[in-house]
């Protein structure tokens, strides 16, 4: 009997959750299989399902969907980037504080922390002003460096915690058996923080793939704007074809869902 | 093959120091342990040879050649510690041919000595499996094999056997010493058993707080202990010490005369040191009470109280003794032990 109330009790949670998450998302699948005129009808279920509306951001058929694959592939491009970035500094950053203890290590990590006490918006114009300095603004580069700026201190703090719990046994061994730094790093402490780095690239990557922002605000060409912002722009009229947007947005969501690596 | 030599090594936490100038040579193949309680500075002298540890006073020199400013992986030694330390990403093989991999050695030169090695340890169904597939005992084997396989100068082990169970820690000191006698490596091994010191030393060094207190063999040590602390560090059970006073070749203690070598002079405070298997129930002698038996078969131990204070005795048998029956105790006065009351040091 208890462990049917410990399940029933275990259901009461889970359903509305399911709901909550499932919700919008069914909501973003059923426009875009209906059609323009039934978008809106508020039926559960269109009369007319249709996949025409993936036909037509596939061969770019509307006015704000001239871009859709460059766009798909700057978002790519700059999350790719972003992830790459992330990981090697916060790895390298977190194995000299943890590991090789540099001097002042731990204050330059806490100082970098400090920064997430000003908001991200705040940091927008500021951000802009330095890439215009270094001519970078409408460069994928510009969002890349400005990600990596956001995304590195916490993936520090969380790469430094992971690499502390490596037992410290492990580098004196290694260092006994000839190893140099670089060689610790490479064959002893990369192997093992291998779930940690997986984890945070992914942090870094989805952190970039979903930024507005300041995608919006370093860049501004048809050509070098991410996704996100290049569905932003149905926004703009009134007549927003919605079945089109929200037929963009179920590929812009459904690639990394399907790609995203099983749970170990 | 190296002798070790220390000289006058001091190193400072901080503002504390914790080693206080030690002095140690190591003949060119020996087995020297380093015992001791906790915190005695034991470890840290080791880690400073393997240089793991700055050295804030001092030199050591292994083979001659001073290796205070020297890269740990150019010191030409092995380490096995207490963790094992084994990289949990990579099998037995890969763990024991680390140090030649980093080396750029051969390949077929890394797979014959890690073959030999395993060999050497009854390692080799083990060769393709991870750390965490082993039982603690084989895990201890496979951080010796890391040592062997580099074939160093000096071996280190740091408290290798703590984390295994009792029965198999007898087993890996027999190994341990096999290996030792096999290969004839010089070999520094630090541990806090007084057992393990005994049985697998050339050479104790009983350390404490800094300090070394007595360097010997261990027979030495159990014989002829320097000072007090030694005295109740070798030895086990423990050995019997209490206070008394030197008067006419004999010590008036706890009511009674124990008999002595006569070293210390009339009327001298001293403590009357006298081993468990020393100390014999007879028909005549130190009147004694009997507070606890415990037979081990060949053995018995008596827990008994002589005026207020619970002495150990040891006999040979069994003891037909109870608890609350009062016996005699006949000390073997060759094997008794005078120290110092003042300065805890032998007399």
């Amino acid at each position: 009997m208890n462990r049917y109330w410990r399940e029933a009790r275990l259901w009461l949670v889970a359903i509305p959750v399911l709901l909550w998450t499932l919700l919008p998302i069914y909501h973003i699948f059923l426009f875009s299989i209906s059609t323009k005129d039934s978008a809106f009808s508020g039926a559960l279920w269109p009369d007319h399902p249709t996949l025409r509306n993936f036909g037509t951001v596939f061969r770019q058929e509307h006015f704000y969907l001239h871009h859709f694959w460059e766009q798909i592939w700057n978002s790519l491009w700059i999350a790719v980037a972003v992830g790459v970035l992330t990981l090697f500094i916060a790895t390298c950053a977190a194995f000299a504080i943890s590991r090789i203890k540099v001097r002042g290590g731990r204050t330059v990590m806490n100082a970098a922390l400090f920064t997430y006490f000003i908001p991200a918006a705040f940091l927008a114009v500021p951000m802009y002003k330095a890439m215009g300095t270094y001519g970078l603004l409408n460069s994928r580069w510009s969002l890349v460096l400005a990600m990596v700026t956001l995304a590195s201190p916490y993936a520090i703090w969380v790469l430094k915690q992971a690499s502390d719990k490596l037992p410290w046994e492990l580098d004196e061994a290694a260092r006994i058996d000839g190893a140099t730094p670089l060689q610790l790093f490479r064959l002893v402490y990369l192997p093992l923080m291998t779930p940690s780095l997986v984890a945070i690239g992914t942090y870094a990557l989805l952190l970039a793939w979903n930024e507005y922002l300041y995608a919006f605000l370093l860049l501004s060409h048809e050509n070098t704007i991410p996704l996100a912002v290049g569905l932003g722009h149905f926004l703009a009229s009134d007549d927003s074809p919605w079945e089109l947007l929200m037929a963009s947005t179920m590929l812009f969501g459904v690639i990394w869902s399907a790609d995203s690596p099983p749970e170990q | 093959m190296a002798t070790v030599h220390f000289r006058e090594i001091v190193k400072n936490y901080g503002k504390t120091r914790v080693v206080h100038g030690i002095s140690l040579d190591i003949t060119d193949g020996e087995f020297v342990v380093l015992v001791g309680p906790s915190g005695c500075g034991k470890s840290t002298l080791l880690r400073m040879l393997a240089g793991l540890e700055d050295i804030t006073g001092g030199t050591i020199a292994i083979d001659g050649r001073v290796v205070n400013d020297v890269d740990s992986k150019d010191r030409d030694i092995a380490m096995v510690f207490q963790s094992y330390a084994l990289y949990p990403h990579m099998t037995v093989r890969a763990n024991m041919g680390f140090s030649l991999r980093l080396r750029n050695e051969k390949r077929a030169l890394i797979d014959q000595r890690v073959a030999t090695a395993a060999k050497i340890l009854n390692l080799e169904p083990f060769l393709a499996r991870y750390p965490r597939e082993l039982s603690g005992g084989q895990r201890q084997r496979v951080a010796m094999g890391r040592a062997i396989v580099r074939d160093p100068k000096v071996f280190l082990f740091d408290e290798p056997l703590s984390n295994l169970d009792a029965k198999l820690r007898v087993a890996m000191r027999t190994e341990i010493k096999a290996l030792h006698q096999r290969l004839k490596t010089t070999t520094v091994y630090v541990t806090h058993d007084q057992i393990e010191a005994m049985t697998m030393a050339d050479r104790i060094a009983v350390m404490n707080e800094g300090r070394i207190e007595q360097l010997g063999d261990p027979l030495e040590l159990y014989d002829r202990p320097a000072n007090l602390f030694v005295a109740q560090f070798i030895g086990s059970p423990a050995m019997n010490i209490f206070d008394g006073v030197a008067r006419a070749g004999a010590v008036e203690a706890l009511g009674a005369r124990w008999p002595a070598n006569g070293r210390a002079t009339d009327g001298q405070r001293v403590r009357y040191g006298i081993r468990p298997e020393h100390l014999e129930p007879a028909a005549s002698g130190i009147p004694a009470e009997v507070i606890v038996v415990e037979p081990m078969g060949a053995e018995t131990e008596i827990v008994a109280k002589v005026g207020d204070a619970a002495l150990t005795v040891m006999m040979r048998g069994r003891s037909s003794a109870g608890p609350g029956e009062g016996i005699f105790l006949a000390p073997q006065a060759a094997h008794a032990h005078l120290f110092d009351a003042a300065s805890g040091q032998r007399l």
